[in-house]
């Protein structure tokens, strides 16, 4: 299991485009709208909440992306033959499964940390050591509702939709759900599509840890999310067996 | 001991077609097996059936006595899927070794690279690898474990006619070192080169079973082709079975090529454009099915 976990985060970094738009992108991002919105801040208290929601919203970012590109990866392997590959080879496909799902886990956290680094030196984000912690904590958990969506997408998608929905799910779960322009400039409908959304939550539970809100109703609709995603994955693996070529 | 490869009463279905019908192999351990059908034969069911891809309608399959997914899981059977493909972003060698560590009993990395031919590709990324590069590396794959039973769908698909016979070089190879080999192919001159005994498939049925000689002299009809214009008393030549051509082109199908040549040649002064060939494999399956197709 080791042997594979190394295998395939391997796999996984080698894609630099990955790393770009998970690590780098959410880091700049970061900088970006601190800079843009916090610079019209008129005092230090209002600039400190600038910097900390968007850090927290940019962590929620990068965290999203980096749990649906390690994980919706899994199509490209099923369109390779890969998978097929492995049932005829002691490496069970089930063990597959896992391994990626622990990938899309652990890839999650160079994401958040490195954006919190950006945060905390880059533009001077001031919270308690218990609270650095415990947001880089919730938001890694929390994560586990995205490594789900990825997963069902990667089970349910064919190649080249998949190859697509990397790209374009992150950007319209960060986009709706309020990651780049805050909820509160959202009109009154997107905001109640923003509330539909996963990513809305995520970031709403990153807010909570910091101090700006609850945690308990991000908690519950996270995991709701989670179940719903996990439920409709494992009926898609059930339909569709990993080693099928299509269809 | 108990056989390599035990079908019985195998049955396929797809929907509503029938691809494998109540088919019956048993394939004793050190054999090399051809399973010769033409493509939609019921050859790759039949593989992915006896290798576990799927529940067949009816029939059971045991692999070295055991359930296909057992021997798999064992290491004792190694496969080539047609549609069998390798990881993204690898190298071959990270394969490879990620394969062997699964295995209690591998066969030794330098060895294994020397007798597949895959010798300074271990760093080569799976993307780069040519066709036939690729199927040696899934050749590789199978063999990681050392198994006993080889399983191969039409490995040679994907190669060029040098790669082709550089594979079936390393497939005798293997059976003289006492590995089982099953193979499925459509080339009747693979079956014949490699295998000590062919099994012709045909529309999901087993229609020939023997050794590569027997099944040959079943289907080893000629065909003799030569420019004239006269066809009176080709019928009668010794040997030939039909008449047939367009135009000043004759194809006279014989069962002995020899004798209907040495008659050809006493009785005629030219034979323009001669040329002797041997049967397809369509012809083949023509006159093993009685031509009931």
């Amino acid at each position: 299991m080791t042997a594979l976990l190394t295998f395939q985060l391997r796999r996984v970094l080698r894609s630099w485009e990955y790393l770009f738009f998970t690590v780098v992108l959410p880091a700049l991002f970061t900088v970006f709208f601190t800079k843009v919105f916090g610079g019209q801040a008129g005092s230090g208290a209002e600039y400190q909440d600038y910097a900390r929601t968007y850090m927290v919203s940019m962590m929620a970012y990068g965290g999203l992306g980096a749990a649906l590109g390690a994980t919706i990866r899994l199509s490209f392997d099923r369109a390779s033959g890969w998978l097929r590959q492995l049932r005829v080879l002691p490496v069970p496909a089930r063990d597959v499964v896992v391994v990626d799902i622990a990938v899309g886990m652990l890839l999650v956290l160079p994401s958040l940390v490195v954006v919190a680094l950006v945060g905390r030196f880059v533009n001077g984000v001031q919270l308690g050591l218990g609270t650095w912690v415990g947001l880089v904590a919730a938001l890694w958990l929390g994560s586990a509702a995205f490594v789900a969506l990825g997963m069902l997408l990667g089970l349910a998608l064919e190649q080249k939709a998949a190859g697509a929905a990397m790209g374009i799910v992150s950007v319209v779960l960060a986009a709706l759900g309020g990651l780049w322009i805050p909820v509160e400039v959202f009109p009154a409908g997107f905001r109640t599509v923003a509330q539909a959304t996963p990513s809305y939550w995520y970031a709403e539970l990153g807010r909570g840890v910091v101090g700006d809100g609850g945690t308990v109703l991000p908690v519950l609709a996270l995991a709701g999310f989670a179940a719903v995603f996990a439920l409709a994955a494992l009926a898609v693996g059930a339909r569709r067996p990993l080693h099928a070529v299509a269809g | 001991m108990t056989p390599a490869l035990e079908i019985r009463g195998l049955t396929v279905r797809y929907g509503g077609t029938t691809a494998v019908h109540d088919l019956d192999l048993s394939i004793a351990r050190g054999e090399t097996v051809a399973l010769l059908g033409t493509n939609g034969a019921g050859k790759s069911s039949t593989v992915n059936a006896a290798l576990g891809l799927f529940r067949p309608s009816a029939g059971t399959v045991q692999l070295l006595g055991r359930e296909p997914l057992a021997a798999v899981r064992s290491g004792g059977v190694g496969a080539m899927l047609q549609h069998g493909g390798l990881p993204s972003e690898s190298r071959v060698g990270e394969v490879l070794r990620l394969v062997a560590g699964r295995y209690a009993d591998p066969w030794p990395l330098a060895d294994l690279v020397t007798t597949t031919g895959i010798d300074g590709l271990l760093d080569r990324r799976t993307e780069q690898l040519s066709g036939g590069q690729r199927q040696r590396v899934l050749l590789a794959l199978a063999l990681a474990g050392t198994p006993p039973l080889l399983v191969l769908d039409e490995p040679t698909s994907a190669m060029d006619v040098e790669g082709r016979q550089a594979f079936w070089t390393t497939m005798r190879d293997l059976a003289d070192r006492g590995h089982t080999v099953v193979f499925a192919t459509h080339h009747l001159a693979e079956a014949d080169a490699v295998a000590d005994r062919v099994v012709v498939v045909d529309a999901g049925r087993v229609v020939a079973d023997g050794s590569s000689a027997q099944i040959k002299s079943r289907i080893a009809g000629r065909t003799v082709r030569f420019g004239c214009t006269d066809r009176a008393g080709l019928a009668e030549l010794p040997g030939v079975t039909s008449v047939r051509g367009s135009g000043d082109l004759v194809e006279l199908a014989t069962t002995d090529a020899e004798a209907t040549l040495r008659a050809l040649l006493t009785t005629r002064d030219r034979l323009p454009d001669l040329e002797v060939a041997g049967a397809s494999l369509e012809q083949a399956f023509l006159t093993l099915t009685g031509g009931t197709k």
